[in-house]
């Protein structure tokens, strides 16, 4: 097995601020991060949608770049760049020529340090975000199903619960105060990880970083809030007006066991089994074999990330797109016999070894790739930012995969029977309104 | 470059861009096999993979005339079966070599592309190899992917970005098999297994096709491997075809696709346009990313960063083998949709009659060459960039020399582009939402021809 050595160097600035490079110098391009330890789980209640809302504000002007310098000064260096809002962080990063380093250095450093920006720009903004939750939820056939659908049945904190889109009356709500609040307690520079990939010399990167970031002042982060779930005991269901598409669908959600933990793993190897493309049971079965279903894929984080970027509680998502002549109940019973003989007969080696090997495969990937092949290394910066924030180890990610390739047929089978029980999970059902889909 | 400052002391201006590390392709071995097969492989040792694209050249566009969507179809059934392999035996295969796969085709192309784990490489040819030779078309398998194909018709119908898409596609070209980018439901029932074979065994043939191998190996080692995953390899390769000319448009026009209850509406703008093969493509492309093809554009900075109507407004040349198009697509709140065809005619009549200034060109120029380089430091971006130069015929030194052709533009050729590529005069309007809600302010562009999801006039 031909193994994948990723160099990583990191230090620690006197602000708190974290620096992690992973240098390699084959193309002259490289990728530069930063993560901030909140995500749309802990916006103030009252505020839905919030956390996003402000990644867009980070966008609109800062100390010493204004509005639209931003933008224009990556695409104008050669490079792109976006951000993204997820449960536990939220990114903004940019990939460019590797000469244009230290100027997205000093753009992410005068953006940590002070925001500046004004009531048009969040009205700008405010309108941008309801016009990106029409086109991607409501004016979508399936839209936020069922990454807005499931938490809110499934759990009952309203941090794992609540709308992360945002409701409109929350977003119209949202004041330049929230705005300045929210950045004070969330975006100081002991709440976040500086990233550098590609073609860097580290002693140079570090060097940088520290000219550019160890001014910026060190906040006083309030203590981690409490987004624990309580113990569920009895099955949770909803149905959803589905207005658009023609076909029913349906999505079950099971809480896992703790990150890190051996039962998380194990699960982990389980999801594979059930998920995990058209060789997973759960595809072949519905899909191919009984041909009740057009789509069925899932997974854990499913489908906002993976097993590696979060940090709480969490569900194994599986989303059924299904044919007009079953019902929702024909095609669970189908989905628990699945289930079922999986708790019953576990894998054998050669399933867990095949599943094994994709998931390695599929790490891989996801390190050297994400946003179309245009933001190189996308997923190993991802990895490593989250590892740094939730485990203080971003050398975590040279043991990242072990503790599932250890995973014995046995310990997968005992998850499934544990964790994988009517009353651990929530169901959402999606009911087209123009043809009285059953 | 200036001394760096003071330590603590604030940079409050941009640092200047530090020199330029050379940008160079990598090396390619380009090799045809004896059987007319081009491959073309280039090493990257970034993850222990590797992926390769077979691509033939031949896609809907070459069937549409009697069978719309029949190579998209071919391609689905191709990954279910062969002589020697089941389904259930390919995916568990795939999986056991960490390998994804997938079939599939557009207008011009068919593709059988993958990516693995490069210590499996060879078993990964082999079934590659064996799906391009030996596919079996299962009945079972063929009768179940047409069922599928008619129930994702309906979401089709369903989605107002795919609906405004297919519209424009109709109205820019009329016979030429390019306005089809969907079967309807009676193409679907009409196909038969004997349409699908036809159609692999006409055109999945090696002198029909490019295979793209990028990744994890020693070029020599893979060479011999894909020697001899494909030795022996005979089939006649299909003429090319002739398509009739696409309409003539002269004067606006505009068509709405009638989505009841719709919260936002699809806004498109189109106008004909050239391949990549024609000399003007880099000054298309450079007009393009400072009109609307960047973040950092004039249609994004206007009705998005000041005017906040949408959230994701793009503007792109599509270049198709045999024809390309321009396109100018928003997706905005109902109110505005008047609006925003205001702007966007603004926008497109402003670069028609004014040169680009010299910081937004340079700064256009370095966008153009600085992603570019990007596509150089993955698998999948050096195999995307392949795919490009091979699909469409362009000359050996295209990727080599693409920066070189961007730099050398000036404002003056991105104005001619833009007068000839952005046809404000005689674009083609289409909008997909509530015809209550945006029925007037359509009227405001010219007469308005309503549709219904379905495709049929109202």
């Amino acid at each position: 097995m031909k193994s994948l050595q990723i160099p990583v160097e990191h230090t620690t600035l006197a602000n708190g601020l974290r620096v992690v490079i992973s240098p390699d110098r084959s193309a002259p391009v490289v990728t530069v991060g930063v993560y901030y330890n909140i995500g749309f789980r802990l916006e103030p209640q009252g505020r839905s949608g919030f956390a996003h809302l402000f990644e867009h504000m980070m966008f609109q002007g800062s100390e010493n770049a204004g509005k639209m310098d931003h933008i224009r000064l990556v695409n104008s260096s050669g490079g792109v760049l976006n951000g993204s809002t997820r449960y536990d962080v939220t990114n903004y990063f940019q990939a460019v020529p590797s000469n244009a380093l230290e100027r997205m250095l000093w753009l992410e450093a005068d953006r940590m340090r002070a925001l500046k920006v004004d009531e048009e720009n969040l009205r700008n903004q405010r309108d941008v975000v309801k016009e990106e939750v029409k086109v991607n939820v409501f004016n979508q056939p399936y839209g936020g199903f069922p990454w807005l659908d499931i938490p809110p049945v499934a759990n009952r904190n309203w941090a794992n619960a609540h709308n992360f889109y945002g409701d409109f009356s929350d977003l119209d709500a949202a004041t330049l105060g929230d705005v300045q609040a929210f950045f004070r307690t969330y975006y100081a520079p002991n709440n976040a990880v500086l990233l550098m990939l590609g073609d860097v010399e580290p002693t140079e990167g570090f060097a940088l970083a520290q000219r550019h970031f160890e001014s910026v002042p060190a906040g006083a982060l309030p203590p981690r809030a409490d987004v624990s779930e309580p113990p569920q005991t009895e099955e949770r269901r909803a149905v959803v007006e589905e207005k658009l598409g023609a076909l029913p669908a349906l999505a079950v959600g099971y809480h896992v066991p703790e990150r890190g933990t051996r039962e998380w793993h194990a699960l982990a190897m389980a999801d594979q089994a059930l998920h995990g493309g058209r060789a997973g049971r759960l595809y072949r079965r519905l899909v191919l074999e009984k041909q009740m279903a057009l789509e069925c894929e899932g997974g854990i984080h499913y489908p906002m990330g993976d097993v590696f970027d979060y940090n709480g509680p969490m569900l194994m998502v599986t989303r059924i797109l299904h044919k007009n002549e079953f019902t929702a109940d024909q095609e669970l019973a189908e989905y628990d016999a699945a289930v079922r003989e999986l708790q019953a007969k576990g894998m054998d080696g050669a399933e867990l070894e095949q599943v094994k090997i994709k998931f390695r495969s599929d790490f891989y990937s996801t390190m050297e790739g994400g946003m179309g092949g245009y933001v190189p290394r996308f997923g190993l910066m991802h990895y490593l930012a989250c590892f740094t924030l939730f485990d203080n180890d971003p050398l975590g990610i040279h043991t990242a995969l072990d503790g599932f390739l250890a995973v014995t047929p046995a310990q997968a089978q005992a998850a499934a029977q544990n964790y994988l029980v009517p009353t651990n999970r929530a169901i959402v059902i999606r009911r087209p309104v123009k043809n009285g889909g059953r | 470059m200036a001394a760096p400052p003071a330590p603590g002391a604030r940079v409050t201006s941009p640092p200047a861009l530090a020199a330029e590390r050379q940008v160079v392709w990598p090396p390619r071995t380009v090799r045809t096999l004896p059987s007319g097969l081009l491959v073309v492989l280039v090493e990257s040792h970034t993850i222990p993979k590797f992926t390769g694209q077979l691509m033939f050249r031949s896609g809907n566009a070459a069937c549409a005339q009697r069978h719309a969507g029949l190579a998209e179809i071919t391609a689905a059934v191709v990954r279910t079966g062969t002589a020697s392999r089941n389904s259930r035996r390919i995916e568990e295969e795939l999986r056991r070599m960490g390998a994804d796969l997938s079939c599939s085709a557009g207008a011009d192309s068919s593709a059988i592309a993958f990516s693995g784990l490069a210590e499996y490489s060879q078993g990964l040819l082999e079934l590659a190899a064996d799906l391009a030779r030996n596919a079996s078309f299962p009945k079972e398998e063929f009768e179940r992917e047409k069922r599928r194909r008619l129930d994702e018709l309906k979401i089709e119908r369903s989605t107002p970005g795919f609906l405004a898409g297919e519209r424009l596609r109709k109205v820019l070209f009329g016979a030429h098999p390019y306005a089809i980018v969907s079967p309807t439901p009676e193409h679907v029932e009409a196909y038969t297994l004997e349409a699908l074979r036809g159609f692999y065994s006409a055109h999945y043939s090696p002198a029909n096709a490019v295979f793209l191998v990028v990744g994890d190996f020693r070029a020599a080692e893979m060479l011999a491997e894909i020697e001899r995953a494909f030795e022996g390899w005979r089939a006649a390769s299909p003429s090319a075809p002739a398509y009739p000319e696409p309409p003539l448009a002269q004067g606006r026009c505009v068509q709405l696709v009638h989505i009841p209850g719709a919260v936002q509406t699809q806004v498109l703008v189109g106008n004909l346009a050239i391949t990549r093969r024609h000399p003007d493509w880099p000054a298309l492309t450079l007009a393009n990313s400072i009109f609307g093809g960047a973040f950092h554009s004039r249609l994004v900075m206007n009705i998005r960063e000041q005017k906040g109507y949408t959230y994701s407004p793009r503007s792109a040349a599509h270049a198709l083998r045999d024809r390309g198009y321009f396109s100018v697509h928003a997706a905005v709140r109902n109110e505005v949709t008047a609006a925003t065809l205001t702007e966007e005619f603004y926008e497109m009549d402003r670069m028609r009659a004014l040169p680009v200034g010299d910081a937004e060109l340079a700064d256009a120029q370095n966008y153009l060459c600085g992603v570019f380089s990007l596509g150089l430091a993955t698998q999948d971006g050096l195999s995307g960039q392949l795919a490009t130069a091979y699909l469409n015929d362009l000359p050996g030194d295209y990727l080599e020399t693409y920066r070189e052709r961007i730099r050398a533009l000036s404002a003056a050729n991105v104005q001619r582009a833009a007068q000839n590529y952005f046809d404000s005069p005689n674009a083609r309007i289409v909008l997909a939402g509530d015809r209550e809600q945006v029925g007037e302010q359509a009227a405001l562009f010219g007469d308005v021809a309503v549709y219904d999801a379905q495709g049929n006039r109202m």
